[in-house]
């Protein structure tokens, strides 16, 4: 006896994929675009993810790196770390893969629009970042100031070099640049992101930093932000987490009571301030 | 609610006419000087009488291991999902089992409905019995999870000579009229009924020393206590507690893949917070890795995450983790109660 | 061209090589995935050109440090079966007791004639990809392993105590049962077979990565077993581990 209707569909069921191109972004990470095979759309948010399967290997969850003003079809950006992304970077194109999603709740767009945004990078953070850059970059009279600040370890660990230079060339944005370890061709600042900090003036009232990174940067970026005197509603973060399922369900990504693929995973130092375990 | 009597000497031919119906019908059996919910052959293995059984009856609605995909690798990938469900009459679940299974169906429903589970449950018919012989570990009484009157088709309190049976639902109402011989019950075995509950709560070995209602605040007040660090110290990190609760439900997901590497299965399995590498990510950071924290989170998924995200206890007080705990640290209203106790200093 | 696999044996019964034969059908549809170059149990051909070497039983003398050297430069892959290759298992019984009083007790008036060293896991002498504890090893574990290594998937194993499976299959408790039970350390990977047998776990296949011995301890002694007893369960299979010392 339960009241609750059975839903047709399974949350577990992905929808099969086409991987339509590959590119090397550096030693370790690989861009994938795919498209659905249905030619659906995938629908998403900056700052939301998806969890893409290979069977027979499993599922992992992973940003997305592409912004949804790019049509049709979808890009993530992947490291090399474990199982699926290993299988993942030795597909070639025309392979399917099973998409979930999109999950998360993504960066908070309509509070972003008339404001002036401070992107901060930590490494691969860059990767769901990138997809709120091109965002902004393409909707550029809805928003105002784009500052970035990002952050490598080392020059050979910059992720997306050819739109870092882009970035760079363009007027209507500042990117500002560093690695924790130079080489002898690196000209740039050295150091870790946050020494970027005092190189950028902003309006706090009307900024919104976003930060995504390693764990141990939020700590560090959130002390700069305040220090800037931006409040703690318009730091915002993108927080990682095991998340198995996607859905709520099966527990690994919580922090506290919050399952951070549901409520998350970006949340404004407001809402993690007093989340123990958070940052 | 309508409630009707099945004489005791009539209680066996109702059990066996289900058993004789199309339904699997599970109930709790005497293992190895325990109890365990497992299908039932014939009446006689039934215990009506039992104080807990090992297990919760959760495995019939969430397996231990349970495939969500098929699917098979080739030029196109076809997978197709997994829905499995087998009519089940769970008979004689206690009232805390019930509250149980309406946590899980809050979980598993909501905004993203999950369809292997709410098949299962939509097959399973719940007849609840009143716990009348608590087990030294449970503290029910505290949670108002020692009675119920919702969550079930049919629910029996052992009134002595006979059985009180209220009706919850059109199915149970039906099931009584096909499978028992059945009466009217009167007034006084109503009353009966009231005394057998009211004793039954006075024999609780174990009580929380504050309402349920303010577990939530007292945990929100009570992040840094020391009690955390020093029953986990001893904790073994086996999950024990985590695979008896009769409300977790966190599970991983797996891919397997035959021999041939073409054809597999996606499936998902028992998972549990108190396990190692349970909030691993694949970079290599673990958000829980000492025991402490995993202890903790627990306690807090127990007394208060739960109520804030569903409006329900995510502990039913049914005493199962206290009792598999090899450590003696898993019972969470010896916690509980040590939080209050050093509140009260506190303050 | 399909991978090429030696099995081995070195101090031990065999019995993990055996499950592979046991296989029967599933061995078959191993076998058109994979080359069987070498294998003494199951064939008389002896091939040297191996990719992937199962090494079955512990490391016991001089001579088997030596082959095993030699095994290890030939294979990209070396996997130790069962709990003495991986853990030293229950030879390592005999590093208890004085080298020559073991020669002694086995070979008695002959013991002049061989050498034994305290025994070791394969790991011990050298690298291991990959390890299948287990007494015997779980076969249906070595076909996970074979197949993530055709896929090219990292294998690991289970890193939870035995206890998660234990309830799965919904066992009544050993120390329930008034028995005693190393489960809350062993490593998983088993379905707590021996429990749900009417056994109790023997720790066959090693500890977890970060057991909590000193409760296990306790446990033990509050269920009536001395320091002595503790040790000797302990000793049983993981008797090169420091917690058995």
């Amino acid at each position: 006896m339960i009241s609750q209707a059975i839903p047709e569909a399974s949350i577990y069921q992905p929808r099969p994929a086409k991987l339509i191109r590959t590119e090397a972004i550096a030693e370790r990470e690989k861009l994938f675009e795919f498209e659905f095979r249905d030619g659906g759309e995938l629908g998403h948010k900056p700052g939301q993810f998806v969890e893409i399967s290979l069977f027979g290997i499993g599922e992992m969850p992973n940003s997305i790196s592409s912004s949804p003003t790019k049509n049709c079809s979808f890009e993530l950006a992947v490291r090399n770390v474990g199982n699926v992304t290993s299988a993942l970077h030795g597909l070639t194109e025309g392979s399917t893969v099973g998409i979930r999603g999109p999950f998360g709740n993504g960066f908070p767009i309509d509070k972003l629009k008339g404001n002036d945004i401070l992107i901060v990078a930590g490494g691969i953070g860059l990767f769901p970042l990138r997809s709120l850059i091109n965002y902004v970059l393409d909707k550029r009279s809805d928003f105002g100031r784009l500052m970035i600040l990002s952050g490598s370890r080392t020059p050979q660990e910059r992720m997306f070099v050819s739109e870092l230079e882009k970035w760079q060339e363009r007027r209507d944005m500042e990117l500002l640049e560093t690695v924790d370890r130079g080489d002898e061709k690196w000209t740039g600042n050295v150091g870790v992101v946050t020494t970027l900090f005092p190189k950028v003036d902003i309006d706090p009232q009307n900024t919104f930093a976003i930060t995504v990174g390693p764990p141990v940067m939020y700590k560090f970026v959130v002390a700069e932000c305040k220090k800037k005197a931006i409040a703690d509603e318009q730091i915002l973060l993108s927080l990682e987490r095991r998340m198995k399922c996607g859905v709520g369900k099966c527990g690994h990504c919580q922090i506290n009571g919050v399952y951070v693929c549901q409520e998350g995973p970006v949340f404004s130092y407001a809402e993690i301030r007093k989340l123990e375990e958070a940052i | 609610m309508e409630n009707r009597i099945i004489e005791k000497q009539n209680m066996d031919v109702f059990v066996n006419n289900l058993i004789n119906s199309d339904a699997e019908v599970v109930g709790a059996k005497r293992k190895d000087g325990k109890y365990a919910f497992g299908k039932l052959a014939d009446a006689t293995e039934l215990c009506l009488d039992y104080d807990l059984a090992l297990y919760p009856p959760k495995s019939y609605l969430l397996p231990p291991k349970e495939t969500l995909i098929k699917f098979e690798l080739g030029e196109e990938l076809e997978a197709e999902p997994v829905v499995e469900a087998e009519r089940v009459i769970l008979f004689g679940v206690h009232p805390y089992d019930i509250k149980a299974i309406e946590l899980l169906d809050v979980a598993f429903s909501g905004t993203n409905p999950d369809i292997n589970y709410l098949s299962r449950r939509a097959k399973v018919t719940i007849i609840g019995i009143d716990c009348l012989n608590p087990n030294p570990n449970a503290f029910c009484a505290s949670l108002g999870t020692a009675t119920t009157d919702t969550g079930f088709d049919l629910m029996l309190t052992d009134i002595g000579a006979s059985y009180v049976v209220a009706i919850g639902s059109s199915e149970g109402e039906e099931l009584l009229g096909k499978y028992a011989v059945t009466r009217e019950a009167t007034q006084s075995e109503l009353v009966q009924r009231d005394e057998q509950r009211q004793k039954a709560l006075a024999k609780y070995k174990v009580a929380l020393s504050m309402s349920a209602e303010d577990l939530p605040e007292l945990l929100d007040k009570s992040w840094d206590s020391p009690v955390f660090k020093e029953k986990s110290e001893k904790c073994l990190s086996c999950g024990s507690c985590v695979m008896v609760c009769p409300t977790c439900f966190c599970f991983d997901v797996q891919d397997d893949i035959a021999l041939n590497l073409k054809q597999g299965e996606r499936y998902r399995q028992w998972d549990g917070c108190m396990l190692v590498d349970f909030a691993l990510v694949a970079g290599g950071e673990n958000f829980r890795r000492d025991s402490e924290t995993r202890f903790r989170h627990r306690m807090y998924r127990k007394g208060k995450y739960l109520w804030e995200r569903y409006g329900k206890l995510g502990c039913v007080g049914c005493g199962r983790c206290a009792s598999a705990c090899l450590a003696e640290i898993a019972s969470p209203a010896e916690t509980f109660n040590t939080l209050k106790e050093e509140r009260r200093q506190h303050d | 061209m399909k991978p090429r696999l030696g099995f081995f044996d070195f101090t031990g019964c065999e019995g993990c090589q055996l499950e592979v034969i046991n296989f029967e059908i599933e061995l078959v549809e191993l076998l058109e995935l994979v080359d069987i170059v070498n294998f003494r149990e199951a064939m008389t051909e002896k091939g040297e050109d191996y990719e992937i070497a199962f090494i079955d039983g512990a490391i016991t003398t001089e001579s088997d440090i030596s082959r095993i050297k030699e095994i290890r430069e030939q294979a990209k892959i070396v996997v130790a079966m069962g709990a003495c290759a991986s853990l030293g298992g229950v030879n390592c019984l005999k590093n208890f007791r004085p080298m020559e009083e073991n020669l002694k007790i086995v070979y008695g008036d002959c013991a002049g004639y061989y050498n034994t060293i305290p025994a070791r896991p394969v790991s011990a002498v050298v690298p291991v990809e990959y390890e299948l504890p287990g007494c015997p090893m779980n076969r249906y574990e070595f076909l996970k392993l074979a197949k993530a290594l055709l896929l090219g998937k990292k294998f690991e194993l289970p890193n939870y105590p035995v206890c998660v499976e234990c309830k799965m299959v919904g066992n009544v408790c050993v120390f329930d049962k008034g028995g005693f039970c190393l489960g809350p350390v062993t490593r998983a990977g088993c379905s707590a077979i021996c429990v749900t047998t009417g056994r109790h776990c023997w720790g066959c296949r090693g500890l977890v990565d970060d057991p909590n011995v000193n409760s296990e301890k306790e446990i033990l002694q509050k269920h009536g077993l001395t320091v002595d007893d503790i040790l000797n369960q302990f000793r049983i299979f993981n008797g090169y581990l420091e917690v058995s010392k």
